[in-house]
C-alpha cells in the first residue's frame, strides 16, 4: 500500500502522498518494534481459581474444619468443574495485545486481551467435568504482537500442573449423620495418648499444660497440642500396582479413598501402599488430603523409593486381580496379627483367604 | 470464474469499532474535499448517507445478500456514474471535482453493503482516493493533519479488526501505543524530509476533470493578459499588447500550481512590434485532442535534463491560454480541443473558469550559463520568420545604447545578451506606478531616455528590440512569474501581480531561452533542476542553514542519493536496536517502607560495635560473634528484623525501625 501511494506521489507531484507513504511505512516499522517489546515483557501462567462441585460431589459432605486445611483454593474431585485463570503479567508497564491458548485438562482454552495492565490480567475459563489426576496445562502458546496485527511472535510454555483432581469417596460403613461426622474428625483428643499429631485452637476444658505457647504467641490466640488416643490402629490400604484400565484404576482409587476416610474418621491412621510404588508418608498417615493426593496420582510410576509394606495393624487390599506382591503383602499383614480383607474390582479372580467384596467400575457403588 | 482467479473468502467484519474507523476515514477524506475543493453539497449528502449505510450494514452483516439488494446498489452506483459523467462533461453541477464527488457517492452507496473485512478495506481505499484528489488541491501544511487523521483511522481499523479477530476487547495500552504512534509519525515525517522524493520515469499529466464540449469558434485569437487592459470580446481576446496602457494588478491568487520545479509560466508570445504594440505575425495553428501526447509535439530539446509535472488549478477566470513551463512534453486540459500556435502556446476554446484544472509535463533543458556560453550566433533566422530580427521601429539613439551596453563583450552571443540584460537591470528602475506615455512618443525611447523607470513590458520590449538591433533573434514572452513558491510542498501560488513579460532569445543550439531584464528578477530565469528533497526545501527557507548545500549536492546524485541515505537509516536502526537491547526496561523495584531505614540502622549498629559484618557472614553469625554489651538486646531484635526482611521479604514498618533506633541511642 505504501508503495502504491509512493508511486502516485512520484507521478503526481503531490508531496503529501510521499508523507502518507512514509507514515504508513513508519507505522509498519513502529509496529514491529512494538510487537517485539510487547513480546519480551509478557509472561503467561495458568492457575486453578476455584471449583464448581458436581451435585454428587463429596465436597458437600466434608466438615468445615477439614475443608479449611484442604488444598487451596478448594479441593476438586472427579466430576467437578474447575475454574482456571489464564493469567498474563507484564514487566514495567502496561502492554498488549496478547492471546493465550493451550490445552488445560485436555480441553482447548484460549483468551485474548488488547490490554495487559500493570497489575496483570486474567480471564477465567471453566473446564470439566474433570477426571482424576493432575490437571495439566499443555501445549500452551502465548501470542504477542502489535495492535495492528502486522507482526506476531509466539512463545511456547512448558507443560505444567494446574491442579490435582482427587478421587471421589464415600463412607463404606453406615452413613453417619453430619453432626457425628463433624465430631469424629474434630473431637478433642488433647490429654489422651502420647503421640502428638497436630495442634488446634484452644477450647474450653482443654488442660492448660497442653497449650503450645510458641504457636499461641505467633498466632495471637491459644493453641493446644493434639495427641493421638491410645491404641490407634494403622490400616494399610494395598492398591493394585497395575490396574488394567483407567476406569479400574479410578475405582480402586475411590475404594481406597473411602477406606481411608472411614479409618481416619474412626481416629485411625492410614498407609497407602502399592508394590513397586513409594508409599504414602508415615507423617501424613492422618492427613486425609495427603492421602487423597497420593490416590489422585495413583497408579504412579515405579520409583526408587518403593519399600516393603510398613508395619500396619490391619490391611485392606484393593485390586483388579492377582498381583502376587499384593497378595504376599496381605499375607504378611495377616502373619503380623492383623486382620485383612479385600476389594476386587471387575471380573478378575483373587486367590486369598480373607473376606473379598467384588464391585464393578460404577460409582457410587 | 476459474478457481485461481477467485479471491479467497473474506470473513464478516464484526468489529463495530473498526467500522466506525472506516466511516471516520471517509469523513476525513470528505472533509478534505470540502476544505480544499470548496465542494459542499455532495460531501454533505455523502456523509449522511454513509452514516445510515454503515448502521444498516452492521446490523445486517450476518444476513446473506439478496439479489434485489444487489440490483438496487448496482443501480445506485450507475446513478452516481451518470452524475459523474453529466457533471464532468456538461459541468451541469459546476464541474468541480467530479471524480471526488463520484467517489464520495460510491462510498455512500456501497456503505449499505459492507459485510466483510474486504468490503471495509475497499471503502477505506476509496476514501484514500478521495483524499488523493483533495491533495491535488491542497496548498498548505494543514493538509498534513488530515493525512495524519486518515492514517490514524486506517491504523484504528487495523487495530479494531485485529483485536476482534483475536476475540479480545478493543482496548490498548494508551501510553505505549501513543508513543508508538508518535514515533511512527515522527519517523515518517523525518523520512519525508530527509529522503529525496523521486519522480517516476515517465510522468504523465493528471486527469482531474473530463473534457467539456465547448468548441472553438472562428480563428485563433490572442487572449489578453491580465496586465494589459482588456478589450474585445468577453473571453478577453485581443489582438495586441499595447504599451501605452496597463491594467491594475492586485494580490488575489489567479491559480495554484503544483510543480516539481519552480518556473516561469509562459503564455502568449509576440514577435511583431509596431507603434508601441506587440502582435503575433503568424496566426496559424494545429488542433489537438485534449490529451496531447509527446509523439505529437516536438522532441526533447538538446541537453534535456528530464521532465516534471505541473498541475494548474485556476482560481479566477483567465483567458483561454495554457500557462505552463516550456517546452511542453505533453498536456491534458479538460476541454473539447486544444490549439497550438506556431510559438508553441496552447489555447483553449473558451476562458479558463475558476475551479478548472489542467496538467502539463514539461521538459527541463539545461540552460545554465556555462552551457549557453558555448553557443554562437547563427546565420539563420529561426522558423524563417524575419520579425525576430526586425528592430525597425527602434530609434538610432537606442541602437547606439545597445552597442554601448555590449561594448567589450566579444562576439559570444550569451555574453552580449547578458551584458545588455545586466545593463538594463542596473541602470533602470522597476516600478508599477508609471505615468502615461506622452502622446506621439515611442514608449521604448520614452522608457530608455526619459522616464528611466518602467515595468516588465517596457524592460522586455526594450531588450527585445535592442537585441534584434544587435542581430540576435528575440521575441516577447508573457505569462506569470513563478509566484509564491513553497519548496517543501512543491507548489506555487500565482497572484495577479505575478503577471509578467520577459524576453526569449534564440540560441542556435538550445532554442528559445528566457532572459529577464526586469530588475529584481533573475537575468537567466531558466527552470532550475528540481530538488526533490523536502529538507533541501527547508534549507532554502532558512538561508543560514548550512545543511542546504551538502543536501543539494546529495540530491544532484539522482537515484544514487538513496545509498547514503539508506546507509544512514540502517545505521540509525542498528544503533536504536542496540540501545533497545541493552536498555533495562521496566521500573526499578522500589525499596519497601522501612527497608532503607532498617539497613541504615543495621549499618550504624555495626559501626557502634566496631566491626563490620564480613561478606560471607550471616546476620545470625554476626550476632553470635558480637561481644556481649549494652546493645545486645537491640542487636538481637535488629538481627531478627533484618533476617525477616531479607529472607522473608517482610520489612518492618518505619515506626518500628524508629523505635529500635531510639533503643540503640
Amino acid at each position: 500500500m505504501a508503495t502504491v501511494v509512493f508511486y502516485y506521489g512520484s507521478t503526481s507531484e503531490v508531496a503529501w502522498l510521499f508523507l502518507l507513504a512514509y507514515w504508513i511505512m513508519a507505522l509498519v516499522v513502529a509496529a514491529y518494534v512494538y510487537a517485539r517489546w510487547n513480546w519480551r515483557g509478557l509472561a503467561a501462567s495458568f492457575a486453578l481459581a476455584g471449583t464448581r462441585p458436581a451435585p454428587d460431589s463429596p465436597l458437600d459432605a466434608l466438615p468445615e474444619q477439614l475443608l479449611r486445611s484442604g488444598p487451596i483454593p478448594a479441593p476438586i474431585f472427579e466430576g467437578d468443574q474447575a475454574d482456571i485463570d489464564l493469567q498474563l503479567t507484564t514487566r514495567g508497564s502496561a502492554r498488549g495485545p496478547a492471546r493465550l491458548s493451550g490445552l488445560v485438562g485436555g480441553v482447548e482454552v484460549h483468551a485474548a486481551t488488547g490490554l495487559v495492565p500493570n497489575a496483570g490480567w486474567k480471564e477465567r475459563r471453566t473446564v470439566g467435568p474433570v477426571t482424576r489426576g493432575p490437571i495439566l496445562a499443555r501445549a500452551w502458546v502465548l501470542e504477542c504482537g502489535d495492535p495492528l496485527g502486522f507482526f506476531k511472535f509466539k512463545r511456547k510454555g512448558a507443560d505444567g500442573e494446574v491442579g490435582l483432581v482427587l478421587p471421589r469417596f464415600t463412607s463404606l460403613s453406615a452413613q453417619p449423620r453430619a453432626r457425628e461426622l463433624e465430631a469424629s474428625v474434630s473431637a478433642p483428643r488433647a490429654g489422651s495418648g502420647t503421640e502428638v499429631f497436630g495442634v488446634r485452637e484452644y477450647r474450653p476444658g482443654d488442660p492448660l499444660r497442653r497449650i503450645h505457647w510458641r504457636s499461641s504467641a505467633r498466632l495471637g490466640e491459644l493453641v493446644v497440642r493434639e495427641y493421638e488416643p491410645p491404641g490407634v490402629q494403622t490400616v494399610g490400604i494395598l492398591c493394585d500396582p497395575s490396574p488394567p484400565t483407567r476406569e479400574v484404576a479410578d475405582q480402586i482409587a475411590r475404594l481406597a479413598a473411602s477406606e481411608a476416610w472411614d479409618c481416619i474418621r474412626e481416629g485411625g491412621r492410614v498407609v497407602l501402599w502399592a508394590p513397586g510404588i513409594e508409599p504414602s508418608l508415615p507423617s501424613e498417615a492422618r492427613s486425609f488430603w495427603a492421602l487423597l493426593e497420593w490416590l489422585a496420582r495413583y497408579p504412579q510410576a515405579a520409583s526408587d523409593g518403593a519399600a516393603d509394606l510398613p508395619p500396619v495393624s490391619d490391611a485392606v487390599g484393593v485390586t483388579a486381580g492377582g498381583s502376587a506382591e499384593l497378595l504376599e503383602a496381605l499375607e504378611t499383614a495377616r502373619q503380623r496379627g492383623g486382620t485383612i480383607r479385600a476389594w476386587l474390582v471387575g471380573d478378575g479372580a483373587l486367590d486369598v483367604d480373607c473376606p473379598v467384596q467384588r464391585v464393578g467400575s460404577a460409582w457410587p457403588l | 470464474m476459474p478457481r485461481f482467479l477467485r479471491l479467497p473468502a473474506s470473513p464478516v467484519e464484526n468489529s463495530l469499532e473498526g467500522r466506525v474507523f472506516v466511516f471516520l476515514g471517509f469523513a476525513v477524506a470528505t472533509l478534505a474535499v470540502v476544505l480544499y475543493g470548496q465542494d459542499y453539497v455532495v460531501p454533505a449528502i455523502g456523509i449522511a448517507v454513509a452514516a445510515i449505510g454503515h448502521v444498516v450494514s452492521y446490523r445486517g452483516r450476518a444476513r446473506k445478500r439478496t439479489a434485489a439488494g444487489q440490483v438496487l446498489i448496482a443501480g445506485l452506483v450507475m446513478g452516481a456514474l451518470a452524475y459523474f459523467l453529466a457533471d464532468s462533461v456538461g459541468a451541469i453541477f459546476g464541474g468541480v471535482l467530479p471524480q471526488a464527488n463520484f467517489a464520495i457517492l460510491l462510498v455512500a452507496v456501497t456503505s449499505f453493503d459492507l459485510k466483510t473485512r474486504r468490503n471495509c478495506y475497499s471503502s477505506l481505499w476509496i476514501s484514500l482516493a478521495i483524499l488523493y484528489l483533495a491533495a491535488v488541491f491542497a496548498w498548505d501544511y494543514a493538509f498534513g493533519i488530515l493525512v495524519a487523521l486518515w492514517a490514524l483511522c486506517l491504523a484504528g481499523f487495523w487495530m479494531s479488526s485485529h483485536l476482534r479477530r483475536m476475540e479480545a476487547r478493543v482496548v490498548a495500552p494508551i501510553r505505549p501505543l501513543a508513543l508508538t504512534v508518535a514515533g511512527a509519525l515522527v519517523l515518517g515525517l523525518a523520512a519525508f524530509i530527509f529522503i529525496p522524493q523521486p519522480t517516476a520515469l515517465s510522468p504523465t499529466p493528471l486527469v482531474v476533470s473530463l473534457p467539456n464540449f465547448t468548441s472553438f469558434r472562428g480563428e485563433l485569437e490572442n487572449p489578453a493578459l491580465p496586465l494589459v487592459q482588456i478589450s474585445g470580446d468577453p473571453s478577453g481576446a485581443t489582438g495586441s499588447i499595447d504599451l501605452h496602457f496597463r491594467g491594475r494588478l492586485g494580490d488575489a491568487p489567479v491559480m495554484y500550481v503544483r510543480t516539481g520545479a519552480p518556473a516561469y509560466w509562459r503564455g502568449l508570445v509576440f514577435d511583431t512590434y509596431r507603434d508601441g504594440a506587440w502582435t503575433a505575425s503568424n496566426r496559424s495553428f494545429v488542433t489537438f485532442q485534449p490529451y496531447v501526447q509527446p509523439r505529437f509535439l516536438p522532441p526533447a530539446p538538446p541537453h534535456n535534463l528530464g521532465t516534471f509535472v505541473q498541475v494548474f488549478r485556476v482560481v479566477r477566470t483567465l483567458p483561454g491560454v495554457i500557462s505552463a513551463a516550456y517546452p511542453i512534453q505533453s498536456l491534458y486540459a479538460p476541454v473539447a480541443a486544444l490549439r497550438r500556435d506556431v510559438y508553441g502556446t496552447f489555447r483553449t476554446p473558451d476562458v479558463l473558469r475558476a475551479g478548472q484544472t489542467y496538467s502539463v509535463v514539461s521538459y527541463l533543458p539545461n540552460l545554465s550559463a556555462q552551457e549557453l556560453a558555448h553557443d554562437q550566433v547563427g546565420p539563420d533566422v529561426p522558423e524563417q520568420n524575419p520579425e525576430y530580427l526586425d528592430s525597425g521601429t527602434l530609434s538610432e539613439q537606442a541602437r547606439r545604447l545597445a552597442l554601448q551596453a555590449v561594448a567589450g563583450q566579444g562576439d559570444g552571443e550569451f555574453e552580449r545578451v547578458m551584458a545588455l540584460t545586466k545593463y538594463l537591470q542596473q541602470n533602470y528602475a522597476y516600478s508599477l506606478q508609471l505615468g502615461q506615455v506622452p502622446p506621439g512618443r515611442d514608449p521604448v525611447d520614452w522608457f530608455l531616455f526619459d522616464a528611466k523607470i518602467g515595468y516588465c513590458e517596457q524592460f522586455a520590449t526594450a531588450e527585445t528590440l535592442m537585441l534584434r538591433s544587435l542581430g540576435i533573434p528575440a521575441r516577447l514572452a508573457t505569462g506569470y512569474s513563478t509566484g509564491d513558491y513553497d519548496p517543501v510542498l512543491n507548489q506555487s501560488i500565482v497572484r495577479e501581480h505575478d503577471a509578467h513579460a520577459w524576453v526569449e532569445v534564440w540560441f542556435p543550439s538550445h532554442g528559445w531561452v528566457p532572459v529577464d531584464p526586469s530588475p529584481g528578477f533573475s537575468a537567466l530565469p531558466a527552470t532550475q533542476f528540481p530538488n526533490r528533497w523536502a529538507a533541501a526545501g527547508i534549507a532554502r527557507l532558512l538561508p543560514h542553514l548550512s545543511i542546504g548545500a551538502p543536501i543539494a549536492a546529495l540530491g544532484s546524485l539522482g537515484i544514487l542519493a538513496v545509498l547514503p541515505t539508506a546507509v544512514a537509516i540502517a545505521l540509525v536502526v542498528v544503533l536504536l536496536w542496540a540501545w533497545i537491547r541493552t536498555r533495562r526496561w521496566g521500573t526499578v523495584a522500589r525499596a519497601a517502607p522501612g527497608e532503607t531505614e532498617l539497613l541504615r540502622l543495621y549499618d550504624r549498629m555495626q559501626r557502634r560495635l566496631g566491626r563490620r559484618r564480613a561478606p560471607p557472614e550471616t546476620p545470625l553469625e554476626y550476632r553470635n560473634a558480637a561481644r556481649p554489651g549494652p546493645i545486645e538486646e537491640v542487636l538481637e531484635d535488629v538481627t531478627a528484623a533484618v533476617n525477616e526482611g531479607v529472607y522473608a521479604g517482610r520489612w518492618p514498618e518505619p515506626q518500628r525501625v524508629r523505635d529500635l533506633a531510639e533503643r540503640l541511642s
